[in-house]
């Protein structure tokens, strides 16, 4: 049973990148899973901070709401196969990996603009760094299975 | 950090679930038995935990954090083993025993931060 999957995986790889295998097959799911979860946090997380203390950090909690529908919407088109989701999640990830970056070192040049903690603050560090491993991940992922932008 | 029997009972519980459904992954296994047992023991856990925290709320040990705070947290913990378990078996491979092996991973996480907002901990 386990030999036939792995057999079958070593075909399509011989096959060359040319074959379109959707993108929620694989270690696909568990990159999908991981995006849900943090989908899940960082709206919860803009939800509280924005409804019990928007006025103290504005910009903090705002960042943090951006970040949660580019989570949302990389999960949601991460499950989707085709050339169009293909390149909406390219621009997800891309997006998600901009920003990490862009605030990570923002939150760390310049502390005063960001009194509050965010996700992406000093490159995710509040979650384990997961926040800057992710969109690599994404990236590559989407990188071994470019061959899918290319089916019409 | 207060540590009681909860958090105690929960971490052995997230562990065991996690170390099983990651063994099963590189034992190359798809979801089984093991597995999705595993899952379900974390949320068994939490529902027991959702029946003390009403007990507790109700009997004079209330919340000393953000009392929707901690049920937003326990209402949206209770979902994840489901949509975990929902996600794995759409395929039987032994990539969704590690999504399953996320969950308690994920869980963990949650109850450490849920353990803060009852006993009041504020974060640092």
């Amino acid at each position: 049973m386990t030999r036939r999957s792995e057999a079958g995986r070593t075909a399509r790889e011989v096959d060359g990148s040319g074959v379109a295998e959707a993108l929620s097959r694989g270690p696909g799911r568990l990159l999908i899973a991981v995006y849900g979860v943090f989908a899940l946090a960082a709206t919860a997380r803009a939800v509280f901070q924005i409804a019990t203390k928007f006025s103290e950090a504005p910009l903090a909690y705002t960042l943090t709401a951006i970040a949660a529908l580019v989570y949302v919407f990389a999960t949601v088109s991460l499950s989707r196969s085709g050339p169009r989701w293909f390149w909406l999640s390219f621009a997800a990830v891309g997006l998600e990996f901009i920003g990490v970056l862009a605030v990570g070192t923002l939150s760390i040049v310049d502390p005063v603009l960001f009194p509050a903690d965010t996700v992406w603050s000093v490159y995710g560090r509040g979650y384990g760094f997961v926040p800057l491993i992710l969109p690599v991940l994404g990236l590559w992922w989407l990188y071994r299975h470019r061959a899918v932008a290319r089916v019409s | 950090m207060v540590v009681d029997g909860f958090f105690v009972a929960g971490t052995v519980v997230c562990l065991v679930s996690t170390v099983l459904c990651v063994g099963a992954a590189i034992l190359r296994q798809p979801p089984n038995d093991v597995t999705i047992l595993a899952v379900a023991a974390v949320e068994l856990f939490l529902l027991v935990y959702l029946v003390a925290g009403i007990i507790r709320q109700a009997g004079g040990d209330p919340v000393a954090g953000e009392v929707w705070e901690f049920w937003g947290y326990l209402l949206t913990a209770l979902l994840i083993p489901v949509g975990a378990f929902w996600w794995a078996i759409l395929e039987r491979s032994r990539w969704s025993n590690l999504v399953l092996g996320a969950v308690g991973a994920t869980i963990f996480v949650m109850l450490f931060r849920m353990e803060q907002i009852w006993h009041g901990v504020v974060p640092a």
